[in-house]
């Protein structure tokens, strides 16, 4: 299901290392060859004929900063760990003159206790200049036949520009993370004009909503018994707490908020700003059956910008109240914030259960200070570029862009289910970490045409467009 | 039943396959099976969120544990024997305060009202709506006992569903076959009860099922016009080790053909089902197993072999004969060998045989099914060129290294022509290198859900019966001989003499 096998990596005993510089795309095609043949032979030992060489698809991942050029590599090479690939890595340096190409091959040889061993290459090309701007170019002579290419992307894709375009033409699917858009809020509503008005054969993937899949199983869980499904058609309120501020970073809740509107056939009617910058939306459900749904910015120290924190459900159907709270991390978030000082909350408002609105006050009153300077620098930043407030980032931010996701561990989801006045009932759930390979392989093993994704980020879309 | 239209909320979920929350209530939770396999399992599934919220295990058997100790020897069977390493104490303890115990004596009906009143409590606090899944981790006489006070205490029947595990053999004949699913059906309907044969829930068995029916250039080499003959291995390297005492009842026909052997030539053989649901694969697997031609009183001896292994050596190491295994009997007629030729006789598999053999202390353990394609009719490249040229072959390795090959021939680079066999091999391991779940793991969760596609039918166990009970009787008879074979071979020399006398020989796998 979702364990990792039990595969040893070794060192090759061939001669499979390459690299040079200033380099053709002919010459790094021949060094591949080689490194394939000489792989073949040495595997093949004393047998006559060599073993099968398995190759499941090719990864091209697209690097602007040396950051995402490692990232990419780790992500890439933890996948090659998990299904024979050949990965190629671009580390695009268009700014450096003149134009050339420096190209690395290494390899990992995978060694199975029950298999025929599997060769998985990497080949990174750190392209100056123009040539970047070229890709298809660039890796169509080093694609395998036969097999799936996606297009990882780790930053920004150049959305509406040709070099996008161009090299969308050789692969079967586009990755990205909106997560980490510089630009989230105008990059969003691009990467879903491109979903929309793109080839019907090419796939497009959003690790984010990769993200959101443990709050879906959890939400479906709760309406998947028999006797609770008439509850879908009673749902009266919806909340949903997410860390950061600015319209930026509700992409992650207006894509759950898009994935239940569209599924369960929700027509949005208007959205308005309240007060703490919480975001009230109306929908109509059938039979015009009003559904309201709060999206609210919560600080919390520990999540990304843009992640969700809590979920909750409130309703009435077949003359039962219902309500769901789903909270990530509940223990986590006791936690007092660092820069409030220590327990001086706790000790004013008493606290009990996870949900608590004392609680929840007492933590907004503490991250007050903390959202004044947030806000200003907010507004400052909007007074220098002109973007939108939620944007307040640098076009190309050295250091923003890595904080802005941390690096994942393991989650926990508290669920707790209250029906009809009974006891509440909790349900705790670990989410295995989701660092970006993991997220990814999930994303590339179940494909890319995900018709529920599409639809939910053309829901989300129109949220995001009225708020 | 009314057809409840699908979680909407499901759709497009990877992975996602959860049940109503229930209580499984576990008899025999103290014994071997439940901490080998079941605990574990349902530990794994908690990893995976692949359990609902509510769920709970509630443990019934003859010790006097209480909820906490309980939970101290689940924690200690799960870090023993879970297969995913090291344990992550966090979801173990979420998954413990979900597990209760309740002492329950089977032969008290009393007690059996304790059991009821302790899931009534939880049934209302979980919020699980009355669904029960009783599972039978006992050995297969104390299941009418477990049956018939379910229905006592008033526990099989209300609110939500009620279904039943019971684990193999499924009866030793026909007649207790018949008496299992009468005592099965008193109490509960057909749909309720969920016969395990762990073999199914294997993803490899499974994969029978997707190899031959999502490709389309199988299907229509698959049949009497192409195929040869069909070999089914199912060989074990270990002895009968603790199970002598039930062995030595047993024997490789019972343990193995009745049901692992026959589900697999059932699989191979049946027609495309409609769906990938319960009820049509189940139905085409009944077609199947009925349309295999008895094999009469005066065939049995041409068309069986039964072995039993002496003393020998296996993986480098000696060991000891079957009758000189613990809880064996000293002159042991059991066989641990049996080979069959079987046909099916339908439209699709006239005159092709299927051969059978499955084993003790053979070589190796290894499971797989070999299709032998006939040879072409027309030798174009003359004798000499095709002198090392094998017929055909597809095999479906189920064990150890899971995988699928296919052998055809290729011309040997060289001036001259001369073609050879050459294999092209899939393995799972180099294709999705990740670990397969445990069969438990698959299976609980079906029951769960209320999906009994990969448990076995009532008529498909009596059609197996039907099938072995004439080959039985005539063993019990002494024909054929009991044929010895040395530990570490692949049985006796009658096995290979099977098929020698039909031109054909078995494969080394």
């Amino acid at each position: 299901m979702r364990a990792a096998g039990e595969v040893t990596a070794v060192k090759p005993e061939a001669d499979v290392a390459w690299s040079g510089e200033d380099v053709s795309v002919g010459d790094v095609l021949e060094a591949v060859t080689n490194i394939r043949k000489k792989f073949a032979v040495a595997e093949a030992q004393d047998a006559e004929l060599p073993h099968p060489r398995p190759c499941v698809m090719t990864l091209v991942a697209v690097a602007m900063t040396d950051a995402e050029e490692r990232r990419a590599q780790r992500a890439t090479r933890a996948i090659g760990n998990h299904h024979p690939a050949q990965i190629i890595v671009i580390r695009d340096q268009p700014r450096l003159r003149p134009g050339r190409i420096d190209a690395a091959i290494t390899t990992d040889t995978l060694r199975s206790e029950s298999a025929c061993s599997v060769q998985c290459e990497m080949i990174t090309l750190r392209v100056r200049g123009a040539v970047g701007e070229h890709l298809a170019a660039l890796v169509d002579p080093l694609l395998p036949s036969g097999v799936p290419t996606y297009l990882w992307w780790l930053g920004t894709p150049p959305f509406g520009k040709q070099e996008l375009t161009d090299a969308l033409k050789i692969c079967d699917a586009l990755v990205v993370d909106s997560s980490r858009f510089d630009a989230p809020y105008r990059s969003f509503l691009e990467l879903t004009h491109l979903a929309s008005s793109s080839h019907q054969n090419l796939g497009v993937g959003d690790l984010q909503w990769w993200r959101l899949e443990s709050w879906r199983e959890t939400i479906a869980q709760f309406f998947s018994p028999i006797d609770r499904r008439p509850f879908l058609n009673g749902i009266s309120e919806i909340g949903v707490d997410y860390a950061g501020d600015g319209r930026g970073n509700r992409v992650a809740a207006a894509l759950l908020i898009g994935w239940m509107a569209s599924t369960l056939g929700w027509k949005m009617q208007r959205a308005a700003a309240g007060g703490g910058g919480t975001v009230v939306v109306h929908f109509a459900a059938e039979g015009w059956r009003p559904v309201q749904v709060a999206l609210r910015s919560v600080p919390k120290e520990h999540l990304a910008q843009g992640e969700i924190s809590a979920i909750r459900f409130a309703g009435a159907a077949g003359g039962k109240t219902f309500q769901l709270t789903v909270l990530r991390d509940p223990d986590r978030a006791r936690r007092p914030a660092p820069d409030i000082g220590a327990g001086g909350f706790q000790s004013l408002v008493p606290t009990g259960g996870e949900d608590e609105a004392g609680f929840e006050i007492a933590q907004r009153k503490a991250a007050w200070h903390r959202d004044v300077l947030h806000q200003n620098l907010d507004s400052l930043h909007h007074t220098a570029t002109g973007d939108p407030p939620g944007e307040s980032r640098p076009p190309h931010p050295a250091v923003f862009v890595r904080d802005r996701r941390h690096e994942e561990n393991t989650r926990v989801l508290l669920t707790l289910i209250d029906i009809g006045g009974a006891e509440t009932l909790r349900h705790v759930q670990h989410v295995e970490p989701e660092d970006e390979a993991t997220l990814l392989l999930g994303l590339l093993s179940h494909g890319t045409h995900d018709p529920v994704f599409t639809r939910s980020l053309a829901a989300a879309a129109q949220l995001m467009n009225a708020i | 039943m009314p057809t409840i239209a699908p979680n909407p909320l499901a759709e497009g979920l990877h992975d996602y396959r959860v049940g109503e929350p229930c209580l499984m209530v576990i008899f025999g939770a103290t014994g071997d099976l439940a901490g080998r396999k079941l605990l574990p399992a349902l530990y794994n599934l908690a990893k995976q969120r692949l359990l609902p919220a509510g769920f709970a295990v509630v443990g019934a058997a003859i010790d006097d544990l209480t909820d906490e100790s309980f939970r101290k020897h689940a924690s200690e069977k799960i870090t023993e024997f879970s297969r995913t390493q090291p344990i992550d104490q966090r979801v173990l303890d979420a998954f413990l305060s979900a597990c209760f115990y309740v002492k329950v004596d089977f032969s008290k009906l009393d007690e059996f009202k304790k059991l009821q009143s302790r899931l009534g409590e939880l049934d209302t606090s979980r919020h699980v709506a009355g669904n029960r899944m009783f599972y039978c981790a006992t050995p297969p006489p104390t299941y009418e006992t477990i049956v018939e006070q379910l229905k006592a205490a008033g526990m099989a029947s209300g609110a939500g569903f009620h279904r039943i595990v019971v684990e193999k053999p499924f009866g030793s004949d026909l007649k207790s076959a018949r008496e299992l699913t009468s005592i099965l059906q008193r109490v509960f309907h057909e749909d309720s009860v969920y016969r395990i044969d762990h073999y199914l829930g294997k993803e490899t068995v499974q994969n029978i099922v997707a190899f031959r029916f999502a490709n389309s250039i199988f299907e229509p080499v698959w049949n009497a016009n192409l195929i040869d003959h069909v070999q089914i291995t199912v060989a074990e390297e270990i002895g009968v080790e603790l199970r002598g005492a039930y062995y030595d009842k047993a024997g490789a026909m019972r343990d193995i053909v009745q049901n692992h052997a026959l589900q697999l030539l059932a699989l191979v053989a049946m027609e495309p089902p409609l769906a990938f649901e319960a009820n049509t694969m189940r139905d085409e697997k009944v077609k199947v197993l009925r349309a295999i031609r008895p094999i009469t009183d005066e065939q049995v001896a041409h068309s069986t072999i039964r072995g039993q292994y002496t003393k020998g050596w296996v993986l480098g190491e000696q060991v000891a004969g079957y009758r000189e295994e613990k809880n064996v009997a000293p002159g042991s007629l059991t066989e641990t060998f049996a080979a069959l030729r079987l046909y099916v006789d339908n439209w699709r598999w006239a005159n092709v045989p299927f051969y059978i053999r499955a084993g003790k202390r053979m070589p190796k353990r290894v499971t797989e099914i070999r299709i032998q394609f006939k040879r072409p009719p027309h030798i174009t490249f003359g004798r000499d060129a095709t002198r090392e040229l094998d017929p055909n072959a597809i095999t479906l390795r189920i064990q150890p290294e899971e995988g699928i090959s296919l052998k055809f021939g290729a011309k040997v680079p060289s001036a001259g022509l001369k073609i050879r066999s050459v294999t092209m091999d899939f393995q799972y391991m180099t294709a999705f290198l990740v670990e397969t779940p445990e069969a438990y793991e698959r299976l609980l969760l079906d029951c769960m859900i209320g999906d009994p596609t990969l448990f076995t039918r009532a008529d498909e166990v009596e059609a197996a019966w039907k099938l072995i009970d004439p080959i039985e009787a005539a063993w019990r008879d002494g024909r054929p001989a009991l044929a010895m074979y040395a530990a570490g071979t692949w049985g006796p020399t009658a096995a290979t003499k099977l098929l020698e006398q039909d031109g054909r020989e078995w494969h080394r796998p």
